[in-house]
C-alpha cells in the first residue's frame, strides 16, 4: 500500500464578524494550484462551487479519565476519518471552527487520535482578530482569549475601520498576549495565501528552521517612514528632540507595505545590533548601515541623502519622526511626504489574563531536574497553559533540544548540533496567569 | 501461521475472483443467497458483480452524489438498502440494480442503514437522530436528538433497535418509539457489537478500551489497555466469543461460564498493522480478520478464546470489510484501492 505524505490541515479561528468566510473565499479562489476540503462549522456560508465543503457539529468529547488533554472533536475524527477515504480528492484542508471554539480540543485531536494523527498533520492555528471590536471581546469572553493564546498566525483584520494609533497598541497588546505568534495587518483578509497555509507550526523539523530565534524582536526603533524617491540630493531635518543622538537603519527598494515592512523590520533588528557609525550635521547618511545621528547641537540639523535610482526608501528611526520634527525635504526644498508610517510601539504592561511568559537562559539543564519541573508544571498548570515552544542545552547532548506543545501533551526531539554557538535555552509558554518570575526561577534552578 | 505470498491464497482459502471500482469502497453486501455482491464507493456508485464469476451485472453511477456512508441487504437478500452524503436512503432490487424508493432523511450526511431481522422495517441515523422506515422506504418515526451525533446502531430484535453516541447507549422499541432503556459510560463510544442471544452489549471506545453491559442482571464491565482505539468488534454466532480488534492483534474474550472478567482472553497475533475488519461466520466459531496494510486471515477459535489460523490471502491497499457469504463457502473483502477480492472458502 502507497503511503503518502500527511494531509496539512489549517485551523481557522475568530470571532464572529472576524472575516473567517472572506478569508475562505479568497484562499479557494486564488490559484494555489492546491485541492482544499473545507470543513466548516453548521453557521458556515462558504460558497464556492469547486471546493469540497463538509459541514461538521462541535462535539466535544472528555474521556472517561477527565483529563483535559484527552478532550477531542469527535465529529472531526468522523469527518476526518471519511475524508482519509476521499483523500485522493485533495491534498490541503482548512478547518473553520465556530466563533465560540476553544481551539484546544481540536488542535488535540490531531495528536489524541492515532487514526488521525497517522493520516493528517496539524500546520498551524491562524486566529482572525477584528481590529475594531477584539478589545471588547476580549474583556467579554474567554473564547476570543484563548484563540488568540493558541494562535500560530494572528491576522489584525479591518485595520481600515481603526486609527493607526489604536492599531499599534492593540498589536503590541495581542503579541504581550501570544509572542509566539506572528501578527498580520490586514483590511479584508487580503493576506497573502504563504502566511496562513504551510507554515508547518507544529512540525519540530521545521518550528526553527525559518526563525533562528522564537522571540518575536522587541523592535529597537520606534518609527519608520517610507519614502517614493527620484534619483537625487535630499536632506534629511530634525529639530531638538527628548535625546542627544538617535538611531537610524536605511533600507533601499522597501514596498510600501505590511509585509515587506514586517520583513524590513526583522532584517534592521540584526543592523541594530551592529555598532552604529556616528553621523554629525552636514553629512551623507549611508543606506542599509546602523548609524548614529549626532543631534548635540541645537536648533535644525540636517543631513544629506543621496538616490542614485528611482527607490522606495524605509527609515527605522530610534525615535518617532513626531518628537524630532524630523522631516525629508528634495533639493528644491519641497518636503516629500513618506508614502506608509508604521510606529513600532515599545512594550508595556497590559493586565490581560492570558500572556507570553518567556525564559532565556544561557548554560546546561540537567535533564532530570528538567523532566520533574516541567512533569510539575504541567501537572499543576497544564490546563492554563495553550502552547508552548522552545529549545533547550541539555548538559552532555551535543544537540540542541526542540519542544512543542499543546496543554499537557508535548513533543520534543533533537535538533542540529550545537557546534560553536554559545549554549543557551528559549522556552515561550502561553497561558492564563502564569507567574513568570517563578516559572524562571524554578528553570534557572534545572540548569547545572 | 499462513505466510502470505503476493497474490496467493491459503489454507482454506482459494483464489474466487478479483474486480475493481473507480473508487474507495465503502461498503459491501452479498444478495439473493450468494448470487451477487454489491459495492458501494466513495464516488457515490453502487454496483453489484456476479459472486462467482466476478462480471459486473449492474451498476448506478449516481447512487448517492457525495458517496455512499453505508449499506444494507434485507433478510431475504433481494433488496439492497443505501445512504448517502447526499441526505437520502435509497431502496434497489438487488437482482438488476433497479430503483425501489428514494427517501429524503436530512440536509447532512446519512451515515448508517440497517434492515431489521424480519426484512420489514429499516433504522437509518443522520447526525443525532435515527428513523425508522418501512420495507418500502416510507418513515414511521424520527427519534428525539441524541446528545451527539449517532456513531453505531444494530437491531436488537425485530421490535428493538440500539444506538450509541458519546456516553451512551439507548434501546428504541420500535413500534412506540419509546425508550427502552438507556447504559451510560462517559466516553466516545466508535463500535458496537450485540451478542446473537440479546444479552451482552459491547463497545469500543475512543479512549481505548472496551466496555461492555449484561442486559440481563445488569451487570457491566471495561476491558482496557489496547494500544489503538477498538473500532472493530464482533459476536460469534453463539454468543460465546467477542473478537476486538484495536491494534494489530485480536483479542477474544470468551463468555463462557463466567467470562471474560477475571479471564486471560486469546490474542490471535499475525497482522502487521491495525485490525480493520473482522466477521465472525454464520455457523461456526470462524473469524475472518482484515488489517490496514492488506491481508485476510480466517481463523478457527475454540471456545476460550484461543485460536489458529486456517487460511489467508494478501490483498493490495487496506482492508474496508469482510464479508461472509450467507452459506459461508466464499468471502469477499473490499479493500482501499478500489479492489473486491472474492475467495471460496474450503469445507473444515
Amino acid at each position: 500500500m502507497n503511503s503518502p505524505s500527511k494531509v496539512p490541515v489549517t485551523i481557522l479561528t475568530g470571532f464572529l464578524g472576524s472575516g473567517k468566510t472572506t478569508l475562505l473565499n479568497r484562499i479557494l479562489s486564488e490559484e494555489h494550484g492546491k485541492r482544499i476540503a473545507v470543513i466548516e462549522n453548521e453557521y458556515g456560508e462558504v460558497g464556492i462551487d469547486q471546493a469540497l465543503v463538509i459541514n461538521a457539529d462541535e462535539e466535544i468529547f472528555e474521556m472517561s479519565n477527565g483529563c483535559i488533554c484527552c478532550t477531542v472533536r469527535g465529529d472531526l475524527i468522523r469527518v476526518l476519518g471519511n475524508l482519509m477515504k476521499r483523500r485522493d480528492k485533495f491534498d490541503y484542508i482548512l478547518l473553520e471552527t465556530t466563533g465560540l471554539a476553544d481551539p484546544g480540543p481540536v488542535a488535540q485531536t490531531f495528536f489524541m487520535d492515532d487514526e488521525i494523527a497517522s493520516e493528517f498533520s496539524l500546520d498551524g492555528i491562524v486566529t482572525l482578530v477584528d481590529a475594531h471590536h477584539i478589545n471588547q471581546q476580549l474583556g467579554r469572553s474567554l473564547e476570543s482569549t484563548e484563540q488568540i493564546a493558541f494562535a500560530d498566525v494572528i491576522l489584525l483584520n479591518k485595520t481600515d475601520l481603526v486609527k493607526a494609533e489604536e492599531l499599534d497598541e492593540l498589536e503590541t497588546r495581542l503579541r504581550e498576549m501570544n509572542r509566539l505568534a506572528r501578527v498580520h495587518r490586514c483590511e479584508r483578509a487580503n493576506v497573502a495565501i504563504s502566511t496562513v497555509l504551510n507554515l508547518e507550526a507544529f512540525n519540530l523539523d521545521q518550528v526553527l528552521a525559518d526563525h533562528p530565534t522564537f522571540l518575536e524582536p522587541e523592535y529597537p526603533f520606534e518609527w519608520t517612514g517610507v519614502y517614493a524617491l527620484s534619483p537625487g540630493s535630499y536632506e534629511l531635518s530634525l529639530d531638538d528632540g527628548p535625546d542627544p543622538t538617535m538611531s537610524l537603519v536605511m533600507l533601499e527598494r522597501l514596498d510600501p507595505n505590511e509585509e515587506a515592512l514586517q520583513q524590513g523590520a526583522e532584517w534592521c533588528v540584526r543592523r541594530y545590533a551592529e555598532p552604529a557609525s556616528k553621523i554629525s550635521p552636514g553629512n551623507i547618511v549611508p543606506i542599509d548601515q546602523h548609524v548614529e545621528l549626532q543631534l548635540q547641537i541645537s536648533g535644525q540639523k540636517s543631513f544629506a541623502i543621496e538616490i542614485d535610482k528611482q527607490t522606495s526608501l524605509a527609515l527605522f528611526a530610534q525615535h518617532t519622526a513626531e518628537e524630532f520634527n524630523l522631516r525629508l525635504g528634495a533639493s528644491d526644498n519641497a518636503e516629500v511626504l513618506p508614502v506608509l508610517e508604521r510606529t513600532w510601539v515599545a512594550q508595556h504592561e497590559h493586565d490581560d489574563e492570558v500572556g507570553s511568559v518567556a525564559i532565556e537562559v544561557d548554560g546546561d539543564v540537567n535533564p532530570n531536574k528538567l523532566n520533574a519541573w516541567l512533569g510539575k508544571l504541567l501537572r499543576e498548570k497544564g490546563i492554563d497553559i495553550f502552547r508552548m515552544k522552545g529549545f533547550l542545552s541539555i548538559a552532555g547532548e551535543s544537540q540542541r533540544f526542540v519542544f512543542q506543545g499543546v496543554h499537557m501533551l508535548f513533543d520534543g526531539q533533537p535538533d542540529r548540533p550545537w557546534g560553536n554557538e554559545p549554549r543557551h535555552n528559549q522556552l515561550v509558554f502561553i497561558g492564563r496567569n502564569l507567574d513568570g518570575n517563578t516559572m524562571k526561577r524554578e528553570f534557572e534552578a534545572c540548569l547545572n | 501461521m499462513p505466510k502470505l505470498v503476493k497474490n496467493k491464497a491459503h489454507g482454506v482459502l482459494q483464489n474466487g475472483f478479483f474486480a475493481a471500482v473507480d473508487d474507495y469502497p465503502i461498503a459491501g453486501g452479498w444478495g439473493l443467497n450468494g448470487k451477487l455482491f454489491a459495492v458501494g464507493d466513495a464516488s457515490g456508485s453502487v454496483q453489484a458483480f456476479d459472486g462467482t464469476s466476478g462480471r459486473k451485472i449492474w451498476k448506478n453511477s449516481e447512487a448517492h452524489v457525495g458517496g455512499i456512508m453505508s449499506m444494507s441487504v434485507s433478510s431475504n437478500g433481494k433488496q439492497l438498502a443505501s445512504v448517502g452524503q447526499d441526505g437520502q436512503l435509497a431502496l434497489w432490487d438487488f437482482a438488476d440494480g433497479q430503483l425501489q424508493h428514494r427517501t429524503e432523511i436530512g440536509s447532512g450526511w446519512v451515515e448508517h442503514v440497517a434492515w431489521s431481522k424480519s426484512g420489514n422495517h429499516l433504522a437509518v441515523s443522520s447526525g443525532r437522530v435515527v428513523t425508522i422506515l418501512s420495507s418500502s422506504g416510507e418513515k414511521i418515526w424520527s427519534s428525539e436528538s441524541h446528545p451527539s451525533t449517532v456513531s453505531a446502531l444494530e437491531w436488537v430484535t425485530d421490535q428493538e433497535l440500539s444506538t450509541t453516541c458519546y456516553g451512551r447507549v439507548t434501546f428504541f422499541n420500535t413500534s412506540s418509539g419509546k425508550e427502552n432503556e438507556r447504559l451510560e459510560w462517559q466516553g466516545s463510544l466508535v463500535s458496537l457489537a450485540l451478542s446473537p442471544d440479546g444479552n451482552v452489549v459491547a463497545c469500543g471506545s475512543q479512549d481505548k478500551s472496551v466496555h461492555f453491559w449484561r442486559r440481563s442482571n445488569g451487570q457491566d464491565s471495561m476491558m482496557s489497555g489496547y494500544p489503538w482505539k477498538p473500532s472493530e468488534l464482533a459476536f460469534s454466532h453463539d454468543s460465546i466469543l467477542l473478537a476486538t480488534g484495536g491494534g494489530e492483534d485480536i483479542t477474544v474474550w470468551s463468555f463462557e461460564g463466567s467470562g471474560p472478567e477475571g479471564t486471560t482472553p486469546g490474542v490471535l497475533e499475525f497482522h502487521k498493522a491495525p485490525i480493520s475488519s473482522l466477521a465472525f461466520s454464520h455457523h461456526q466459531r470462524h473469524l475472518a480478520s482484515g488489517c490496514r496494510e492488506g491481508g485476510v486471515v480466517v481463523w478457527s477459535l475454540g471456545r476460550r478464546g484461543g485460536g489458529h489460523a486456517l487460511g489467508g490471502a494478501p490483498v493490495n491497499g487496506s482492508v474496508e470489510n469482510v464479508y461472509w457469504r450467507p452459506d459461508c463457502r466464499s468471502l469477499a473483502a473490499i479493500d482501499s484501492e478500489g479492489g473486491i477480492t472474492v475467495w471460496r472458502v474450503k469445507k473444515i
